[in-house]
């Protein structure tokens, strides 16, 4: 068999997070709402009614952009695509064809083996949804209340070679997007839709075979799969002597399975012309500026800063600079702590990162403020309270909302670091393990941490560990 | 200077795709009618156009108000929406199915 | 005189002193319109009776009771001591092309079969808000598509109130018929390449085709979405500036409706012609009319009378002080009618993409066998043929291979259309005009059926109004003499940006200096039976 490598290309439509839709002042999320609720004169493509752009579908895009490295447009048009569907109530879908609001760009994907594999944007620009429809019974039923919620189509060159590398791209994109905060991207959504065009030809070959379009694929794992499906298959196909035709395919998740959906031997012609109802979207230089000003530092350049300013692991930084909410948590907390950036890591890691998890929130979601989490840490290095009820303050503070110098001081979690109490807590320890004495002092001295964990156990925990060592030691070598 | 016709053939793919069905003698009407409007059209083709001439949308310079703030209005009545149409299923537009799609 | 001979300024003036309740003007309407009116435009084709043929069927749909409440409220307005609006108590009829929440809207086809919009045009609030009565929809051509009225599927078509035989010209023909035949005093019309201009002048009858954006265009259903305007048709010039007064304005449904400030276009009226610069252009003598084998463009003269009543008016004015300027090069604007076949066709075609059956209207009662059945069957029993035709021609001026030799170059062309006008119209340039006077049309009404058919020929009635459209420049008809068959002559004023104020002093100056000639006292054919009754 000869040796063949895949091309790939991602076609991508992103929904936008604005409040309301694109072109009329429904709301842009109709999650909840029962059909046809969501829906006005405008989005159901009712007569003599006209669209009125929403400013922030155009920041976001813009935004977008810029995070892409695409340059941003300073006059945009929008232009009518016309085909019939009942899912698009005007006959026509209302897109940008020749002058979108993003021109180029790319995104660097950053592969496991540290491979660095450019992905070139070949076309970014901003539309409307269109609405559902579902088979009921031998009946098509029309739901509208998508219809007109604001869209960026993206689609990268076919620069992708290998179902890895389009899996890495969609985990990168829907970080991105959440990060400056532009969609949810939310794939089961639909937030986050993705078409990938695959095509195979030899190792080495520079020339782009014909391409199937795969449909329908509604998660990262399942476009990973559908591509080596697809892939698997054309290889299959070309070494039998086949010849791979142009069809739009069909990915079924429940089997894994590719289907055809139809040929795209002929292309329809959508007679695009420019939107006569909508004036162009102009961007002045200064508000492009201000947008590109806007754009918050990226993922991979926090994650550098990360491991060159603060020291992290590239593991740590990769897993800190996850989610923008937890990065910028991280940063805040160690401003506030002021101590070793590490210390902060190791705590967010572990146990904060647990407790999240546990209750289902994300950073920026806690109670428990980066501030409250550096008062712990610092009490804790402090000495003033052990780790262990630093650990489980964090639990308390996010339940009660309450400082946590205050729960220790009300529930008496401080440090017994008081020589005379301390002794005569360990004095009664040792008072009540007569046997185990006798042990250590015949030698057996690995004894000594049971004796730590008795004084832990009499003290709730709040025994000083070093204090109860250096007491325990001098007390059993009398 | 002879002009180009719509043939036969185009204007039937051009039925399709507007979605339409004509009777024969519908049919020969427009055709006939759009070879004669579109030997008026042909008139443009003649026309010699100015060096850098830049094509316009509404002939004007339109000054709108520009994009809108991005705040939820409701539209009071969408009820009122589905209830216009030909026919309806809980709460939807109902249509036949289409053709050859899954 | 009869209330429905008085002025929209006068009916409104009697009304807001307390002299004549809303209810009494509504009432002397709606006894006009059963008056001369006749059988209302119907989907369903009724044997007519021959008196019939002398009727005016201007309407579609009466909304008496609608009308009632509104004077109802006005005269309540007016015992409270609160303001009834600039409009109160004055009948006003709405192109049926316009949205009216709750009433069925029809575009006089039967694609929007018992259509009831949920929302109301905004220009038709405004008139609402101002304290218009509104007596009903108007007749005219399916979609708008067409300048006779003739292709409406709501049949009888509208007759023209001066000579029944005639069409009042469109498509905006319901609307300028019953203006003329006092049925209402003021009418709301849609101007694509002249449809309210070409009507006014076949009906006798004032008509503005305001600039583009300077009236919202929401609740308007779309012919061709860059070209069209409403705006007012009246008797006069004063009433027109009234009516534009109400409805002009931005409008934050429409993206494409103007920011530019309104003007006082009734104060400007009184400011008179002296020293304002009145162009003549040799361009607006004929038609340039295709050959069908060749498409070359040959002239062909426009009606003597037409231009005899141009040349007497631009006397007028000049005798009013007027500085006439001659030969004017407009030279672009013989191809007014291949961009507009071009532009409108184009857009008209995607505009009409959303009439499918599926969501509102019209719906084939026929058994289907898939959606795109129903699609095309419903399009095919709901359109008339005009507006299947406007649709083919549409798809083909813009599909891959057809759109760069043709929808491209017509955008061009109409720049360049557009170009001519700022030369004329440049403050610093050759001409320095403030406005341009040209023949409305290049001939008075003709027969019903005459011209009916002939597709091209129907689309150059409007050569001398449709540049205006294409330049987006403001313009208005007003009424110029009568020719030897007493039949109504229109001539035109264009003028810059949103300067109605213009073309409506020049218009009104005129008026003025000529109310003693006695083609003025001739009044329209269905007015002098009503009278020998």
């Amino acid at each position: 068999m000869k040796d063949y490598e895949v091309v790939i290309g991602l076609e991508t439509h992103i929904q936008l997070n604005t409040q309301t839709k694109i072109f009329c002042s429904c709301k842009a999320d109709s999650w909840e709402a029962a059909p046809n609720t969501n829906i006005c004169p405008v989005c159901s493509g009712m007569p003599g009614v006209l669209p009125v752009l929403n400013r922030e579908a155009v920041h976001k895009g813009a935004l977008l952009a810029a995070a892409m490295h695409a340059e941003i447009n300073p006059v945009s048009h929008f232009d009518r695509k016309n085909y019939f569907y009942p899912d698009l109530p005007k006959g026509y879908q209302i897109t940008q064809f020749d002058e979108p609001i993003g021109k180029g760009g790319y995104l660097d994907l950053h592969m496991p083996d540290g491979v660095t594999r450019r992905v070139r944007i070949h076309k970014l620009h901003l539309e409307e949804d269109a609405g559902k429809t579902k088979l009921d019974h031998g009946l098509r039923l029309v739901d509208f209340n998508r219809c007109g919620v604001p869209l960026v189509e993206m689609v990268t060159e076919p620069d992708l070679r290998s179902a890895e590398e389009a899996s890495q791209y969609l985990t990168q994109l829907r970080q991105l997007l959440r990060w400056i905060g532009v969609s949810e991207a939310d794939m089961e959504r639909g937030h986050l839709r993705c078409d990938a065009n695959v095509s195979i030809r030899e190792r080495g070959s520079q020339v782009l075979n014909t391409k199937t379009e795969i449909k329908n694929v509604n998660s990262i794992d399942a476009v990973r799969q559908a591509i080596i499906e697809e892939t698997k298959r054309q290889i299959e196909l070309v070494e039998a002597g086949g010849r791979v035709v142009s069809y739009t395919l069909d990915w079924d998740a429940d089997t894994g399975k590719l289907s055809m959906m139809r040929s795209k031997e002929t292309e329809a012609d959508y007679r695009y012309f420019r939107e006569p109802d909508l004036l162009p979207v102009v961007l002045t230089e200064e508000e492009i500026t201000r947008v590109k000003a806007e754009l918050p530092e990226l993922p991979l350049e926090r994650k550098a800063r990360f491991e060159a300013d603060y020291g992290l692991s590239a593991y740590d930084a990769e897993i800190l600079t996850s989610e923008r909410g937890l990065s910028d948590y991280f940063e805040a907390a160690v401003a506030s702590f002021g101590g070793e950036a590490k210390t902060v890591s190791n705590w967010m890691m572990n146990d904060l990162s647990r407790l999240m998890n546990d209750l289902g929130k994300t950073a920026s979601e806690l109670v428990l403020t980066p501030a409250l989490l550096a008062e712990i840490i610092r009490m804790v290095e402090e000495g003033k309270i052990t780790a262990a009820t630093g650990k489980s303050l964090l639990r308390k503070v996010e339940e009660s909302g309450r400082e946590p110098a205050q729960i220790v001081e009300a529930e008496g979690l401080a440090v017994i670091a008081d020589s005379d109490a301390l002794r005569e807590q360990i004095q009664s320890v040792l008072d009540g393990a007569i046997t185990e004495v006798e042990s250590f002092r015949a030698g057996k001295e690995s004894l000594l941490g049971w004796f730590v964990g008795q004084v832990m156990r009499a003290t709730g925990g709040k025994a000083d560990p070093k204090r109860t060592r250096e007491i325990l030691l001098e007390l059993l070598r009398k | 200077m002879s002009i180009s016709k719509i043939s036969s053939e185009l204007f039937h793919k051009l039925v399709g795709l507007a979605a339409l069905e004509l009777t024969a003698a519908e049919g020969a009407y427009l055709l006939t009618e759009m070879n004669h409007q579109l030997s008026s059209v042909n008139a443009l083709l003649q026309v010699p156009l100015e060096e850098g001439i830049q094509p316009t949308l509404h002939g004007i310079q339109c000054l709108g108000a520009g994009p809108r703030a991005d705040a939820w209005q409701p539209f009071p009545t969408p009820g009122e929406i589905l209830a216009g149409a030909p026919e309806t299923e809980d709460g939807m537009f109902a249509v036949p199915d289409v053709k050859g799609a899954k | 005189m009869s209330l429905n001979q008085l002025s929209a300024l006068e009916v409104a003036a009697r009304v807001r002193a307390g002299e004549l309740s809303a209810r009494e003007a509504l009432e002397a309407s709606l006894a006009q319109i059963h008056a001369v009116d006749g059988q209302q435009g119907s989907l369903e084709q009724k044997p007519l009776d021959p008196s019939e043929e002398q009727k005016v069927h201007a309407f579609i749909r009466l909304t008496e009771d609608l009308a009632r409440q509104q004077a109802d409220e006005i005269d309540r307005k007016l015992s409270a001591g609160e303001d009834p609006g600039m409009l109160a108590g004055v009948p006003v009829s709405i192109k049926d092309i316009f949205t009216l929440q709750g009433i069925e809207t029809t575009a006089a086809s039967r694609i929007l079969w018992n259509f009831k919009p949920p929302y109301t045009a905004t220009s038709v609030q405004k008139l609402i808000d101002a304290g218009a009565l509104i007596l009903g929809k108007v007749n005219l051509d399916e979609f708008t598509f067409g300048s006779s009225s003739e292709s409406s599927a709501f049949k009888p078509a509208p007759n023209n109130p001066w000579d029944p035989s005639r069409v009042p010209g469109g498509s905006s023909g319901g609307s300028t018929a019953s203006v003329a035949a006092e049925e209402v005093a003021l009418s709301l019309g849609t101007d694509t390449g002249g449809s309210i201009r070409q009507p006014a002048a076949f009906c006798g009858v004032v008509g503005v085709k305001p600039t583009y954006g300077r009236v919202s265009r929401y609740g308007l259903m779309a012919f061709s979405s860059s070209l069209d305007c409403p705006g007012p048709i009246a008797r006069n010039v004063s009433d027109a500036a009234l009516m534009l007064q109400v409805i002009a304005g931005n409008d934050s449904k429409d993206s494409t409706s103007s920011v530019v400030p309104t003007s006082n276009y009734l104060d400007a009226l009184k400011e008179g012609v002296k020293g304002l610069r009145v162009g003549l252009s040799p361009d607006y003598t004929h038609l340039f009319y295709p050959d069908f084998e060749t498409g070359e463009l040959a002239m062909e003269s426009i009606q003597k009378e037409i231009s005899d009543s141009v040349q007497h008016a631009a006397s007028v004015l000049a005798d009013l002080g007027a500085e006439i300027v001659e030969n004017v090069p407009l030279p672009n604007a013989k191809y007014g009618i291949p961009t507009y076949f071009v532009v409108s066709r184009v857009e008209a075609a995607s505009n009409l993409h959303r009439f499918d059956g599926v969501k509102y209207g019209y719906r084939t009662p026929v058994e289907v066998d898939d959606l795109q059945d129903l699609i095309r069957r419903t399009r095919a029993e709901g359109f008339g043929s005009e507006v299947k035709l406007r649709i083919l021609m549409g798809m083909y001026l813009s599909s891959e291979g057809y759109a760069a030799n043709y929808y491209q170059r017509a955008l061009k062309v109409r720049a360049m259309i557009r170009r001519d006008f700022d030369c004329a119209f440049d403050p610093h340039g050759e001409h320095r005009l403030d406005v341009i006077l040209t023949p409305t049309t290049a001939t008075t009404s003709f027969k019903r059926n005459d011209v009916f058919g002939n597709t091209v020929r129907m689309q150059y009635s409007d050569q001398m109004t449709v540049s205006a459209n294409h330049a987006g420049l403001p313009a208005v008809s007003v009424p110029g003499g009568l020719d030897a068959d007493n039949l109504p002559i229109g001539i035109q004023f264009i003028g810059p940006d949103f300067r109605e104020d213009l073309i409506l002093r020049a218009g009104y100056a005129y008026e003025q200096a000529t109310l003693d000639e006695a083609w003025r006292s001739v009044r329209p054919a269905v007015l002098r039976q009503e009278v020998a009754k």
